[in-house]
Order: structure tokens, then C-alpha cells, then sequence
């Protein structure tokens, strides 16, 4: 049991790192929080069995790697729209096609006074 | 995923049809920061800006609505949206004449334009989508619609100029909204006042339950759009469920209303 635990807790930690260095960091609070819960389960089984906790560190030091880079990430990134140039241009096109749709459509019910 | 998310718009329906406009302006821009639910969090993912303006042909002049979502830089990576959704309706009535929707997510890339006409109750529509080996293809088709069909921007903006002051807890309405060339009926519920914190401060808003008669939006009362209960009815905060999560749209900043 300690044994499944553990490798539960290195893959669950290992998935939260992994996520947290990506644009998808929020995704890694749910795997970091369930490497704590393994971590926290590792060290019950370590103190029953008296066996070495070295391993729990590890599973720890990961799971608060991740979770410091998705709390940093959440609190000092700001979301910003990238290059929108093209979409701009796409617009500006658009506008120009849509006048010469609506001169070609009968728009006579329109009364503006 | 994110083709709904901008469908989520259309958490606002319409009423009668040939109402007077009192609440949208040329000029007027509001912006919304789009947020989906990853992992019990709510992730910004998107940008969408609703502006209105003037155009003028050689005829007349008519009020641009136009609707746009475009990821943060950091998603683009990911999977880039750039939508443009418009239509040129009637500034008195905001009845439309003609509506775009240009669609780029990713790889995937969709153009519908409909030309309403009025008198025969006809939409002439064009759809436009890649092909698999480059290019692209339209096809062209006439659609019979109804005296109150719309096409999703014009809802938008017509479920602002509804008279909710005038209506009662509970009290609920059908819409029909001209989507790929389907007429769907979207459901609007009144759902009561509602003081919630946004943006732009604390605002007393009108609660709309929007619901609709296909698979895209889920759950009962999940889809929910809370207006300012002023003259100008800005939607300020909106949530969604759809069939890949839920998530919510939040006003950042409102300019050239009306009030």
C-alpha cells in the first residue's frame, strides 16, 4: 500500500509540475493537491512501518514547486490579447464588403427621422 | 470548447421584434474578460469586446453591432481564436439586414453570412469552410424564417432594449434565433433583482435565465446573465454551462453608453 501511494504521488506531482509551467497551471492544483493527500498517506504508512520518509520530501518538495509556480502565476500574470494586426486587417475588409452587400439589398423600410 | 464559448453571447435573446431602440448608441464598447473553469478555477482564456457603430451607405445609415472574442497571447499557442461576429441592423429599430460571422479557431475556420429580407421573409445565406486540401468552399441557400427571427448579435443587443422593469419574477419568453442556417428558440426567464460586485463596481442588475431547445446549453438555470437594472442594461456578468464545462463572462470596462 505505502509502495502504490508513493508512485501515486511522484506521477500526481510530476502532472501538477508539469502543468504549472504551462498556460494550463490552474490545471495543476487538482494533481498537486492530490500528491499532498498520497504525500500525507506515504508518511502515515512510513511512521506504522518505520521505514524511510525521504521519499515524502521528494513527493512534497514537487507538489510545492507547482503549487508556488500556479499561485505566482494567478497572482502576477496578467492576461493581455496578442497580435491582432491580421484580425484588425480581417475587419476593416469586412466592413468594406459589408457596404457593398447593403447597397446592393433594397433597405427602404429604413425611417431614420 | 471555445466555438461554444462565444456562443455563449447569445445569452441574450430578443423580443418584439420591431421595438423601439432607447438603449444602444453609436459609440458605445464594451469589453468582457471570457473565463472557463479548469480544475475548480476560474482561467481567463479570452478577450470579447461587443462595439457598436455607425455605417453609412449610399442610402441611409445604419448601426453596426459587431462581436468579437480573441485569446490572451498566452492560449494562442494553445489554440488561437480570432471571431468576428456582425450585423447591420436598423438604429431604430434594430431590425437586421445583414449578418457576418467569421469564425477562426485553431485549424478550424467557418464564415456564415445571412441577408435578410424582410417583406418575403427570407434569409439568403452563405456558408464558407475549408476543404481538406486547402482552398474553400461556399455554399449558397435560401432559408424561410419567421416575422421575429434574428440572427444572434442582433438578439444580443435586442434583449437590451427589452422593457424588464414591466415584467414579473418568473415571467419567461421565446425567441427565435437564426444559428447555421437552423432556427433555434432560445427561453428567457426573469429571474429577479440582484446587487453583484463587478468591474465596475457594485451593480444593481436584472437575473436572466437563458435556456435553449438543442444540446449546447446545459443545465437548469446554469446559464444565467445578469443586465444593470439602468436605462442602458449593460450586461455586466454572465455564466455558462455547456457540454464540455461551465464558465463566465465578466464586464472590464464600458464606454459611449447611451445613459
Amino acid at each position: 500500500m505505502r509502495k502504490l501511494f508513493i508512485i501515486l504521488g511522484f506521477i500526481t506531482s510530476i502532472i501538477a509540475v508539469v502543468f504549472a509551467v504551462t498556460p494550463l497551471s490552474n490545471l495543476a492544483v487538482a494533481p498537486g493537491l492530490m500528491a499532498l493527500v498520497c504525500g500525507l498517506v506515504v508518511l502515515f504508512y512510513s511512521k506504522k512501518q518505520v521505514k524511510s520518509r525521504k521519499v515524502i520530501q521528494y513527493i512534497f518538495l514537487l507538489t510545492i514547486i507547482a503549487l508556488t509556480i500556479t499561485i505566482y502565476k494567478a497572482v502576477f500574470n496578467t492576461a493581455e490579447v496578442g497580435d491582432i494586426q491580421k484580425f484588425e486587417e480581417t475587419e476593416k475588409v469586412s466592413e468594406e464588403e459589408a457596404i457593398e452587400d447593403l447597397e446592393g439589398l433594397n433597405l427602404d423600410d429604413i425611417e431614420l427621422d | 470548447m471555445q466555438r461554444y464559448l462565444l456562443f455563449m453571447l447569445s445569452f441574450v435573446v430578443t423580443s418584439i421584434s420591431f421595438s423601439q431602440n432607447n438603449t444602444i448608441a453609436a459609440g458605445e464598447k464594451l469589453t468582457f474578460s471570457a473565463s472557463y473553469n479548469m480544475s475548480g478555477l476560474l482561467t481567463e482564456i479570452a478577450e470579447v469586446t461587443m462595439e457598436t457603430s455607425e455605417v453609412k451607405t449610399s442610402k441611409t445609415t445604419l448601426l453596426k453591432l459587431k462581436c468579437k472574442a480573441t485569446t490572451y497571447s498566452k492560449w494562442d499557442g494553445f489554440f488561437k481564436i480570432r471571431d468576428l461576429y456582425e450585423s447591420y441592423v436598423n438604429p431604430n429599430t434594430l431590425t437586421p439586414y445583414l449578418y457576418k460571422r467569421d469564425i477562426n479557431e485553431g485549424s478550424y475556420y467557418k464564415f456564415m453570412q445571412y441577408k435578410f429580407n424582410h417583406r418575403t421573409k427570407t434569409v439568403e445565406s452563405i456558408k464558407r469552410k475549408k476543404k481538406k486540401i486547402g482552398g474553400t468552399y461556399d455554399v449558397n441557400s435560401t432559408v424561410q424564417i419567421g416575422a421575429d427571427t434574428k440572427d444572434i448579435v442582433t438578439t444580443i443587443y435586442h434583449i437590451r432594449n427589452l422593457d424588464i422593469h414591466e415584467t414579473n419574477i418568473g415571467d419567461s419568453q421565446s425567441f427565435k434565433v437564426l444559428f447555421d442556417n437552423q432556427e433555434e428558440t432560445i427561453y428567457v426567464k426573469y429571474l429577479g433583482k440582484e446587487t453583484i460586485s463587478t468591474r465596475l463596481g457594485k451593480k444593481e442588475c436584472y437575473k436572466l435565465a437563458i435556456s435553449m431547445n438543442n444540446s449546447i446549453l446545459k443545465g437548469n438555470n446554469a446559464n444565467v446573465l445578469w443586465l444593470t437594472a439602468d436605462q442602458n442594461k449593460v450586461p455586466v456578468y454572465a455564466t455558462f454551462k455547456i457540454a464540455v464545462g461551465n464558465g463566465a463572462l465578466s464586464i472590464k470596462s464600458a464606454s459611449g453608453l447611451k445613459h
